[in-house]
């Protein structure tokens, strides 16, 4: 018994104990709060406090009662820096020093928005205050305060000066970050590695030259790692991983190969017929789930069909492959370079709906006229019947695999489609709409996490990071100021001669370079046009990249991915693309609808 | 009665091989195994989201209707074809094959022209090489 009560006293005692540590904690928290005032600590962040109430108080001398502060404001300058584009340039080191001396007075550094604010001693300065800018990649800038300026701060007054704008200048890692860009283009077009591979190589290429040439010489720095992360938009990464998870699980269940088989049997072995029914189930498979995707699944039965109607397999495989790379820009998913334009410039799934897909589908009139007239001698052709073994195989190719996995997919599809459409109304990001989606598929259709893991093509994301990186660079040297400055140079403030320049120089480019890279480089000149060129805040600029991105895909065989897996399918079966030939085809094809496509620019804006 | 081995596609020059072959056959009263060889390395120059095995099912598919095509013309002339499908290189599935089917002959299709993939010296080259290494005769025709 007596344990228990000793056991109960000591247990007492830490209640007691405990409660005492408590309230003593909370006695001291009171007390830091009320304190803290008084020792000049403001709670205002450094930037605002001007505006606090506080920041006109000084800190209390030592011995001095309270009711005898003496009150001494401090003074501060602020300003904020531009780049000749008008965007804040952050990370710039502001010196003020006074008249000639070497002492510098104060430094700050200017902030994610541009500002900076530099607070200065409370004192008279009896010469101009110089403040000093300087920041790698740009030309330093030296401004004398002016007398009336040095009146105002000698009377303790702080200074709030015009935006400063700093002009650029060619460095080093100027050309480490451009000569890296132009190589991974180069190495992409010619197909030396892996697409992933080369832009990779040149993330390593501009963060180590950032880090180890930076320590060498400071004009060789571009950007440090926690600035190269702030360029890559997690919105796109994520849309399109949500966006491969629900393709992945869909593909597996034979919709394509079924369509295609059914527009062979709706076609009655018409081959004129055949290829516009072909047409417009790629065109629109491709705006809905994946241009490449589409292909990919189609080409093989596409080969069977045509050799089953007796014809030449390119004389179907070429018009549906350039109905994939028009028809995909007609909704923000339908193409890489669409989901990078809509992230960037905040277009809603129903922007595309509203502004490109009317344009699209005159695109696609003129392209299916354009393709019965340049295949009309093959299209007319009557090849022999297939036997019966080969009919069995075909039809067999052309049936659908998985019927209730498609009937489950197809209604989480249809739902997420309803809210890509409604999403802007309620908040919803297309890229969060892409991830529930997804989830859906997993939890309800495919509940299989090594499955999940072998659909999502984490090369295709690392792709889209490390060229986001490498585009960063290239934008945190100046040479998109560049680009931008020469175009704006061209066109002046004349909005459809940019639209015109825009597209088809876009169209013409992405027939040499893979249209992602490009496109991932063209937004910042994009946007910059967007907000000098009059008129063009409705963003028909960026539709116009859209247009001619995508479709100048279709002028080489390099000019979309779409292009080459189509390219790769029918060599294995024998049936070679060569470049000319594609060149022969596609290139009066974009023509003919980038054509139509800047009729409708000019129609609807 | 021997087995000749031929690797073919679909195309007017794998018609050309697949027609010699098959003459062949008949003067030698041989049977053929058509091969088509399936690779997918040309995907990994893709960008986006592809699974390699759903479409390389696709291609078998492809092929396999590629290759009956081949035995019906072979069977329309009045020799006996079957045919495999293997994925992989070409000359590591031709070796397997001919082991595996116990052939007397494998028989390497001439390039047509400048559209080809292969040279002829690549091929005359693969033929020694398949002979030395399973002691089958290859030979260009």
């Amino acid at each position: 018994m007596s344990q228990s009560f000793t056991v109960d006293m000591i247990n007492n005692c830490r209640l007691l104990a405990r409660g005492r540590r408590w309230f003593l904690l909370l006695v001291l928290l009171l007390g830091a709060t009320l304190a803290l005032p008084t020792f000049g600590v403001s709670a205002c962040p450094e930037r605002d406090r001007r505006a606090c109430p506080e920041h006109s108080r000084r800190a209390q001398p030592k011995g001095k009662p309270l009711s005898t502060v003496s009150v001494e404001r401090p003074m501060s300058l602020s300003s904020r820096l531009l780049d000749p584009q008008g965007q804040p340039v952050r990370g710039a080191k502001v010196t003020v020093r006074q008249g000639r001396s070497n002492e510098p007075i104060a430094i700050a550094e200017s902030q994610h928005d541009g500002t900076f604010v530099v607070d200065l001693p409370p004192r008279e300065f009896p010469s101009p205050l110089v403040i000093e800018i300087d920041r790698t990649h740009f030309q330093p800038q030296a401004i004398e305060l002016e007398t009336e300026d040095m009146m105002h701060l000698n009377a303790g007054e702080s200074l709030r000066l015009p935006d400063v704008e700093l002009s650029r200048r060619i460095t080093p890692g100027f050309w480490v970050a451009t000569l890296t860009f132009v190589g991974i283009l180069a190495i992409i077009a010619l197909e030396k590695l892996h697409n992933t591979m080369a832009a990779l190589l040149g993330v390593a290429v501009v963060l180590g030259t950032s880090f180890v040439g930076g320590a060498i010489n400071h004009n060789l720095f571009i950007f440090d790692f926690e600035r190269a992360l702030e360029y890559v938009n997690f919105d796109v990464i994520f849309l399109v991983m949500g966006m491969m998870i629900v393709i992945g699980v869909i593909e597996e269940t034979g919709i394509f190969q079924w369509m295609a088989y059914q527009a062979y049997r709706l076609s009655g072995g018409r081959a004129w017929l055949l290829v516009i029914i072909l047409m417009i189930i790629t065109a629109i498979a491709s705006a809905l789930l994946d241009n490449v995707t589409t292909m990919l699944l189609m080409t093989p039965i596409t080969i069977q069909i045509a050799l089953a109607i007796g014809i030449n397999p390119l004389s179907l495989l070429l018009p549906e492959v350039l109905a994939s790379n028009v028809g995909g820009i007609s909704t923000l998913i339908g193409t890489p370079t669409n989901i990078l334009i809509g992230s960037y410039a905040n277009l809603t799934f129903n922007d595309f709906l509203r502004n490109l897909t009317p344009g699209v589908l005159l695109a696609m009139i003129v392209l299916i006229t354009y393709v019965i007239l340049y295949y009309r001698r093959q299209l007319l052709t009557q090849g022999n019947g297939l036997s019966e073994a080969l009919l069995e195989r075909l039809k067999d190719s052309g049936r659908i695999t998985q019927p209730q996995k498609l009937a489950k997919a197809g209604i989480v599809f249809a739902v997420m489609l309803v809210f890509f459409v409604i999403g802007e109304r309620i908040h919803l990001v297309p890229a969060v709409t892409a991830i529930i989606g997804a989830v859906v598929m997993l939890l309800w259709v495919a509940p299989d996490i090594e499955e999940m893991l072998k659909v999502v093509d984490w090369t295709t994301l690392m792709f889209f990071i490390a060229l986001f990186i490498v585009v960063g660079a290239i934008q945190e040297v100046g040479l998109i100021s560049i680009i931008a400055d020469s175009i704006a140079r061209l066109v002046g403030d004349s909005l459809p001669a940019t639209i015109l320049v825009l597209i088809w120089s876009a169209a013409f480019l992405s027939g040499i370079i893979a249209n992602i890279p490009f496109t991932a480089a063209m937004l910042p000149v994009v946007g910059f046009l967007t907000s000098t060129v009059s008129g063009a805040s409705n963003q028909v600029l960026f539709y116009g990249l859209s247009v001619g991105s995508a479709m100048g895909g279709n002028s080489t065989l390099i000019g979309a991915s779409a292009n080459l897996v189509t390219a790769g399918i029918a060599e294995r079966a024998g049936y070679r693309i060569t470049y000319v030939e594609f060149i022969k085809v596609g290139l009066p094809a974009t023509i003919l609808t980038v054509a139509a496509g800047v009729a409708w620019m000019f129609i609807r804006f | 009665m021997g087995k000749i081995l031929c690797a073919t596609r679909g195309g007017e020059a794998s018609h050309r091989t697949q027609d010699a072959v098959i003459a062949l056959a008949q003067e030698q009263d041989d049977s053929i195994v058509f091969l088509y060889v399936l690779d997918t390395d040309f995907l990994g120059y893709t960008e986006r989201a592809v699974r390699p095995d759903v479409v390389a099912t696709e291609m078998e598919h492809m092929g396999e209707f590629l290759l009956v095509m081949a035995c019906e013309r072979a069977e329309k002339q009045g020799v006996k074809a079957t045919f495999r499908v293997k994925r992989g290189q070409l000359a590591d599935a031709l070796k397997e094959t001919a082991v595996e089917q116990d052939v007397t002959l494998v028989a390497l299709g001439r390039p047509a022209g400048e559209e080809s993939r292969f040279q002829l010296s690549g091929l005359e080259k693969l033929a020694a090489d398949i002979t030395e290494e399973i002691g089958i005769e290859a030979r260009v025709i």
